[in-house]
């Protein structure tokens, strides 16, 4: 091979690298899935999920044993009350999967999907409830066989279903929150709130609360009625959080909101760091906020606040916060993203526990 | 920097021509096509003077004075350099020419790539940035999210159609066949055995193929969609100054044209 040559295909190879380096689609990306039980937390950090010990922070176990470029997690895993852990993968083939949470071993695995899972699922009755990037709702049984041809619902399903007991609210991509009947399997209702809805409805009394992209709250009703509770400066991101007949939200800008919805006037409104991705967390008499970025250091900040809206305490974490807090026990878990830790649990005193750093 | 001049005015291009159509089922598709002509047109005098430049360096290779020097200082670098020089001079030739061009193209088409990758947002933290990304006059929530089916593609993932139950990269196919004609037909004629510049041409119009068929193999069938375009807009471009070598498409069509050139 003479020198030219050798230098055209280097070009070649550097410029495909270039392309490929900077496209940022060869594997998906994003904030991470975060779940608790009175023993372990559950992070689904990209490549792997790790179990850690609430006492210490030490690693339980990681699934699977060695990261494999085609399995993805992004999606908040499901503790369910027969003992699985559920959550969907985002990689390449879409794979459906159950872990022992105790163990971390694999329960079984299913690939049935044509997109990719970033939703968490829903169990009601016996019956799991998946919505996928794919615009569909699959339905499992718990040994996650499908029980029925899965639910045709319009969009990309990026959030969680919930339930009032007896109909699923549904929010979609595509502006729409739908009610589907389970005993019909069927989408009974739907409801166009002019916006992207990325996040789970709030189920009220007669119906359910739903933010979305059109920076907006709005109250939907079973046969798809729908009416503005609040209307905001910017995008609503996370859920909001109903306590009583006091609903929580934070907006893009970082207001965070109190509202009486039975009277509808709005509490207070207070903005106590850099703007908010992820859904309130109420835990005690505590409304702890997961601010993206403090303005001025740019790290992902924790913020509690009490139910008036004051600031009890606050705490950079490091990196961003985009990933909604659990709590367990006395302990607030966080997971930055880009962050030297994976996970940082505080107490509801602002005092840190304990943090998680994989070991390589 | 590259963030505010190249991916924020391309992503809000790519999706203003996407509103404008209705942001309904296949129309994202069609922006991307749109947004190809409208880049190949402001790009069009780089194009032109690219040709231009790779047209008189070619016929360069086949000039009387240009050839005796580089017998006459074969073992002579230095002088051959400075020799050349004076030759490029004499008759205008600007030797980056043709290269210059194709630098200043590589960033328009890698943020291309980013634009049409971040408007299609597979994931939450993508949508995020996208939200961002769009300027405050856009229909942000209308826009959002958008809807990447293009006839029978998802344009965020790579392109197959199953055929007797396998996986055929049709798009993939297509991409290298219009860049191996392009390729071809802007490939002068050379009289010259030893012409430096038509061995890397033909270098080229084999290896740029498989390249970008691999892309579109691997990546994101939007990015495909402009390939394929701005294959056909270049094929046309090129053949609209009655330049273009069709008889290079057929086996030994070059050397045909060699001995016509020869007698």
């Amino acid at each position: 091979m003479n020198t030219k040559r050798l230098i055209l295909i280097s070009l070649i190879a550097l410029g495909a690298l270039a392309l490929s380096a900077c496209s940022g689609s060869a594997t998906a990306n994003s904030w991470y899935g975060l779940a608790a039980d009175a023993d372990r937390a559950y992070v689904s950090a990209g490549s792997l999920i790790y179990a850690v010990d609430l006492k210490n922070g030490s690693e339980v176990w990681r699934y699977p044993a060695k990261a494999d470029a085609n399995i993805i997690f992004f999606a908040k895993p499901l503790l369910t009350t027969d003992g699985q852990l559920l959550i969907g993968s985002a990689g390449k083939n879409h794979e459906f999967i159950s872990l022992d949470p105790v163990t971390g071993k694999e329960k079984w695995n299913k690939a049935f999907a044509k997109g990719t899972w970033v939703a968490t699922p829903l169990i009601l009755n016996n019956t799991v409830y998946a919505p996928n990037d794919d615009g569909f709702l699959y339905t499992l049984d718990m040994a996650g066989n499908q029980v029925a041809d899965p639910i045709e619902v319009s969009g990309a399903l990026w959030s969680a279903p919930v339930t009032d007991g007896t109909l699923i609210y549904l929010s979609s991509l595509d502006h729409h929150v739908n009610i589907i009947d389970p005993v019909k399997r069927s989408v009974v209702a739907a409801a166009d709130l002019g916006g992207a809805i990325p996040s789970s409805p709030t189920v009220g009394t007669d119906g359910a609360y739903v933010s979305s992209f059109a920076s907006a709250i709005q109250f939907v009703t079973p046969n798809g009625e729908h009416k503005p509770i609040t209307k905001v400066e910017n995008q609503i991101w996370g859920s909001p959080v109903l306590d009583g007949t006091t609903l929580y939200y934070a907006d893009l800008t970082g207001k965070v909101f109190s509202q009486d919805v039975a009277g509808g006037k709005q509490n207070w409104s207070v903005q106590p760091n850099g703007p908010v991705v992820a859904s309130l967390l109420i835990a005690g008499d505590q409304i702890y906020v997961a601010s993206e970025a403090d303005p001025t250091s740019a790290l992902g900040t924790l913020v509690a606040l009490d139910r008036d809206g004051k600031t009890v305490w606050s705490k950079e974490v490091g990196g961003k916060l985009y990933t909604t807090p659990v709590a367990s026990g006395d302990l607030i878990i966080v997971a930055p993203y880009q962050a030297t830790n994976t996970l940082v649990a505080y107490d509801t005193q602002g005092k840190q526990a304990w943090t998680f750093t994989p070991a390589k | 920097m590259w963030e505010q001049l190249i991916i924020q005015p391309m992503t809000n291009l790519l999706l203003f021509i996407y509103d404008l159509l209705g942001h309904g089922p296949h129309m994202f598709g069609l922006a991307i096509i749109l947004f190809t002509i409208v880049i190949r047109l402001i790009t069009w005098p780089l194009n032109a003077s690219q040709v231009k430049g790779a047209q008189a360096m070619q016929e360069l290779q086949n000039d009387k004075d240009w050839q005796e020097i580089q017998k006459k200082y074969a073992k002579d670098k230095e002088k051959l350099a400075q020799e050349q020089m004076r030759v490029y001079k004499e008759k205008g030739i600007n030797p980056f020419a043709s290269c210059l061009p194709t630098l200043i193209q590589f960033p328009i088409i890698i943020g291309l790539y980013q634009s049409i990758i971040r408007a299609l947002s597979a994931m939450p933290l993508d949508m995020l940035k996208l939200s961002r990304t769009i300027y405050p006059f856009q229909n942000v929530q209308g826009i959002i999210p958008l809807n990447s089916k293009f006839l029978w593609m998802n344009l965020g993932s790579p392109e197959s159609v199953q055929i007797l139950g396998y996986a055929l990269p049709t798009l993939a196919v297509v991409v290298a066949l219009t860049t191996y004609v392009q390729s071809k037909l802007t490939m002068p004629a050379s009289s010259n055995p030893n012409d430096q510049s038509a061995q890397m041409s033909g270098m080229m119009s084999i290896y740029m193929p498989l390249m970008l068929g691999w892309f579109a193999l691997n990546f994101a069938s939007g990015i495909a969609v402009y390939f394929i375009t701005s294959n056909a807009l270049g094929i046309i471009q090129y053949a609209a100054t009655g330049r273009a070598n069709w008889s290079n498409l057929l086996p030994g069509g070059n050397k045909k044209n060699q001995i016509t050139k020869k007698k």
